[in-house]
C-alpha cells in the first residue's frame, strides 16, 4: 500500500523526470534523438497518469495513459523518424539560441511557471496538485523552443511538448479532464500530426529545404 | 429541458454537414457535390431557425442529454454561420468550377475541397453549440486543422508558407487556451465536485460566482491569448494577412466572416462565467485594451498595403478589435454594438473577398497598382468591391456605421472599463475615430484607384452573368438596408444576446 504522501513525492518525480526529457530536447542538436526523448517524456507522462489512476482509482485515466503511450510513445514519433529519414536531415543546424542560452532561459521560464501558479497551488486539494507548476513550465518550454529552433520537425515536436504538458496539466489539477475531451484532445494531437508530418513533405518538395527561416517569400 | 422539438433541429445541425462530408468523398462530377453542399447549408439554416423559434420561446435550450447548450448568444453566431456558409456555397459554384475549367485545380481533388468545407462547417457549429467548454476547445483545434490545407489548396510556395505558418501559430495560441480550460476545470471541481459536467455552461453558470477569483483570472488570461490568437488580435495576428492572401477566396470569406467570428465567441462564453465571481472591469479592460491596440495598428498597415487581399486582412484586424472595444465597455450598447458589428462585418468582408476572387481571376494579380478600370472591365464585380470597400470603411449609408458609431458611443458614454476618468474616455474616442479616419482614407484611396482609370491593354473586359454574383447582390443589399431597419426578429435575437452578454 502507497501512502498518500509518498504517492504524492511519486507523482511529482514523475513530472519531475518530464521536465527533465524537455531539457533534453532543448540541449539536443540530433532530430532523431529529439524525437527519441519526446518518445521517453511520453512515457513518463503515461507511467506518471497511471500512478494517479491507481492512487485514485479514477479508472478513465488508465484509458488516456493507454492512449498517450500508443499515440504519442509508438505512432507520433514513428511518424516523425520517417519525416525525418525522407528529408534527409539529421542535425538541428540553425539555432535563433544557442544551447547554453537555451537552458539559461528554460530554467528561468520554469521559475516563472512556479511563481505564476504558486498563489493558487494552495486551492487544490488533490494529491497530485503540486505538478501544476511543471506542467505550465513544460507548457512554457515548449512555447519557447518554437520559438528558438527553426526546423520543422523540432517546431512540430516543440507543440508536442506543450501538449504533454497540457496533459500533465489537466492530470495534475483535476485528475484529469472528462473522457469524451480528452478523447477529442487525443484525436486533435494526432491529426495535427499526420498534417505536420504531410506538410513537411510538401515543404521539402517546394523549398528543398524544412529550415522555415526560408519560409520568407511572404513580406510586408 | 430536453425535449423533441429541439432534438430533431440541433441534430440536423449536426448531421447535415457530417453527412454532406462524407458524401463529398465519394460523389463524382462537381454537379453533385455543388447540389450536396448547398442542401446541407439549407438543412443548416432551416434548423438554424427552428432553434432561434425555440430560444425566444424557453430563452435557452439543451439538447442531447445536456451535450448542447444553445442560447440567443449562440443563435447569432449560428444565424452568421449559416448565411454567410450560404452566400460562399453559391459563390464556389461559378469560382470552383472556373478553377477546374482553367486547369488550376484536378476535378478529383474538389471532392477533397468539399470534404474539408464541410468539416470546417461541422467544427465550427460543435464549438457553437457545445456545452462543455472542453469540447469548445477541441471542436475550434479542429478548425485549425480543416482549414490548413483549405487555405493551402493552391500547393503553390507561398500557399504552403501561409498554411504552415497558421497551423503552427494558431496551434500553439489555442494550446495556451487549453490551459486555460485546465484551469478553470480545477476551480470548477473544487465547488462541483462532479468530474464529467464540471465544464458544462450549464453547470458554471449556477456555480460561477462561488469560484476563486484568483484561478478564474489566470483562466481567462490564458483563454483570451489563445482563443486571440484565433481572432487576430495584434500582437497575435501575424498568421492572418499570409493566410487570407494565399487560400481561395471563399475560404477566405469563410475564414474573416465565421471562423474569426466563433474564436470571438468562445472568448465571450469565457467572459460570462469569469465576470460572475471577478470584476468585470478585468476582462473588459482586456478586451478593450488588446481591441484598441488591434484597431489602431491595423489601421496603420492598411494604409502601407500594396496588395488588395492583404488590406482585407488587415481590415479584418481592425474591425475585430472594434468590436472587441464595443464587448469591451459592455452595458447594453456596447454589447449590441458589437455583436451587430461582428454580423455586418462578416457580411461586408464575405462580399470584400468575392470581389477580390473575381478581381484576381481575371487580373491574375494580387497587386493594387496593376489593377485598374474595373468599372470597364468587371463592373458587377467592380461595384461589389465598391459597396465592401465603402462598407468597411464605416461610411453612413451602410451597416458598419451604425455599429461603429454605437461603440464609440458606448465608449464616450460609459468610458473604458477601469477607474479611468471621464478624460481617459474622451482621449479614447478621440483616438478611436482617428484610427477610423486612417484606416478609411486607405481604404479608399486603394479602392477608387482599382475602380476607375484606363484597364491594362490585354485583360478582355466583360463579366459574364452566373450564379456567383447572386450573394454579392444579396450581400450589397443587406449591407445598406441593415443600417435603415434591422427585421424584427433579427433585432429581438440581437437584444436578447445582448441582454445575455451584460448579465453580470
Amino acid at each position: 500500500m502507497i501512502t498518500p504522501p509518498i504517492g504524492s513525492q511519486l507523482v511529482d518525480l514523475g513530472s519531475a523526470l518530464l521536465l527533465l526529457t524537455c531539457f533534453g530536447i532543448v540541449a539536443q542538436r540530433r532530430l532523431s534523438a529529439c524525437v527519441d526523448l519526446f518518445a521517453l517524456q511520453s512515457v513518463f507522462l503515461a507511467l506518471t497518469a497511471t500512478l494517479v489512476a491507481f492512487l485514485t482509482g479514477i479508472h478513465h485515466i488508465y484509458i488516456a495513459a493507454a492512449l498517450t503511450v500508443l499515440i504519442k510513445a509508438i505512432v507520433i514519433p514513428r511518424i516523425l523518424k520517417k519525416v525525418i529519414e525522407r528529408l534527409n536531415v539529421k542535425r538541428e543546424l540553425v539555432m535563433n539560441i544557442n544551447v547554453p542560452a537555451s537552458l539559461l532561459i528554460c530554467g528561468a521560464l520554469v521559475m516563472v511557471a512556479f511563481l505564476i501558479t504558486q498563489p493558487i497551488i494552495p486551492f487544490g486539494h488533490l494529491l497530485t496538485r503540486d505538478s501544476l507548476a511543471i506542467a505550465l513550465a513544460i507548457v512554457l518550454i515548449g512555447f519557447f523552443t518554437m520559438i528558438a529552433r527553426q526546423k520543422a520537425v523540432t517546431q512540430m515536436i516543440a507543440f508536442l511538448v506543450m501538449e504533454n504538458g497540457l496533459f500533465l496539466g489537466a492530470t495534475a489539477a483535476t485528475y484529469g479532464m472528462p473522457l469524451i475531451v480528452e478523447l477529442g484532445v487525443f484525436f486533435d494531437v494526432l491529426v495535427a500530426a499526420l498534417i505536420a508530418g504531410i506538410y513537411t513533405n510538401r515543404l521539402q518538395d517546394a523549398f528543398d529545404s524544412v529550415d522555415t527561416a526560408h519560409l520568407s517569400e511572404l513580406k510586408e | 429541458m430536453s425535449d423533441f422539438a429541439t432534438t430533431i433541429p440541433v441534430s440536423l445541425l449536426l448531421l447535415a454537414p457530417l453527412i454532406a462530408g462524407g458524401l463529398s468523398m465519394v460523389l463524382t462530377g462537381s454537379r453533385w457535390l455543388h447540389v450536396t453542399n448547398l442542401i446541407s447549408i439549407g438543412t443548416l439554416i432551416a434548423a438554424e431557425s427552428m432553434i432561434a423559434r425555440s430560444v425566444f420561446a424557453q430563452g435557452s435550450v439543451t439538447a442531447l442529454g445536456e451535450i448542447i447548450y444553445i442560447d440567443a448568444l449562440s443563435s447569432v453566431i449560428l444565424f452568421i454561420i449559416g448565411t454567410v456558409g450560404l452566400a460562399c456555397s453559391l459563390y464556389m459554384r461559378s469560382y470552383m468550377d472556373e478553377q477546374i475549367a482553367c486547369g488550376v485545380i484536378a476535378s478529383k481533388r474538389l471532392n477533397l475541397f468539399f470534404f474539408l468545407f464541410h468539416m470546417f462547417l461541422l467544427a465550427m457549429v460543435v464549438a457553437t453549440v457545445a456545452n462543455s467548454l472542453g469540447v469548445q476547445w477541441v471542436a475550434i483545434e479542429a478548425t485549425t486543422l480543416a482549414t490548413t490545407f483549405l487555405i493551402a489548396f493552391w500547393r503553390r510556395r507561398e500557399s504552403l508558407e501561409a498554411g504552415w505558418k497558421y497551423l503552427i501559430l494558431c496551434s500553439v495560441g489555442i494550446s495556451l487556451a487549453l490551459f486555460g480550460v485546465v484551469l478553470l476545470y480545477y476551480s470548477s471541481l473544487r465547488v462541483l465536485g462532479d468530474v464529467s459536467s464540471a465544464l458544462n455552461i450549464t453547470e458554471l453558470q449556477q456555480v460561477a460566482d462561488q469560484l476563486d477569483a484568483h484561478i478564474l483570472k489566470l483562466a481567462f488570461v490564458f483563454l483570451f491569448v489563445g482563443y486571440g490568437t484565433k481572432v487576430g488580435l495584434v500582437p497575435m495576428h501575424s498568421w492572418l494577412p499570409d493566410a487570407y492572401t494565399e487560400a481561395p477566396a471563399p475560404v477566405a470569406a469563410m475564414l474573416a466572416g465565421v471562423l474569426e467570428t466563433v474564436a470571438v465567441y468562445a472568448i465571450l462564453r469565457c467572459r460570462g462565467i469569469v465576470d460572475q465571481a471577478v470584476p468585470p472591469d478585468f476582462t473588459g479592460g482586456l478586451l478593450a485594451g488588446f481591441g484598441l491596440v488591434s484597431f489602431v495598428l491595423a489601421a496603420f498597415f492598411i494604409l502601407l498595403q500594396h496588395n488588395y487581399k492583404r488590406l482585407f486582412a488587415y481590415s479584418s484586424i481592425e474591425h475585430m478589435g472594434l468590436a472587441m472595444v464595443g464587448f469591451g465597455v459592455g452595458g447594453p450598447i456596447g454589447n449590441f454594438g458589437g455583436l451587430f458589428h461582428l454580423v455586418n462585418h462578416a457580411f461586408a468582408k464575405s462580399l470584400a473577398f468575392f470581389a477580390a476572387g473575381n478581381i484576381h481571376r481575371r487580373f491574375k494579380t494580387v497587386e493594387i497598382d496593376e489593377v485598374r478600370g474595373l468599372t470597364t472591365v468587371l463592373p458587377w464585380s467592380a461595384l461589389a468591391l465598391l459597396i465592401a470597400g465603402l462598407a468597411l470603411a464605416a461610411l453612413p449609408p451602410f451597416a458598419l456605421f451604425s455599429s461603429e458609431m454605437q461603440i464609440v458611443t458606448a465608449l464616450g458614454s460609459s468610458g473604458p472599463p477601469g477607474a479611468w476618468t471621464n478624460q481617459g474616455a474622451r482621449f479614447l474616442v478621440v483616438i478611436l475615430l482617428l484610427g477610423s479616419l486612417i484606416a478609411f482614407a486607405g481604404l479608399l484611396y486603394r479602392i477608387t484607384g482599382m475602380a476607375w482609370g484606363i484597364a491594362p491593354k490585354d485583360i478582355v473586359p466583360g463579366e459574364q452573368w452566373s450564379v456567383g454574383h447572386v450573394p454579392i447582390i444579396l450581400l450589397g443589399a443587406v449591407l445598406v438596408g441593415f443600417c435603415w431597419a434591422l427585421p424584427p426578429p433579427l433585432r429581438q435575437l440581437f437584444e436578447a444576446a445582448s441582454t445575455l452578454l451584460a448579465k453580470r
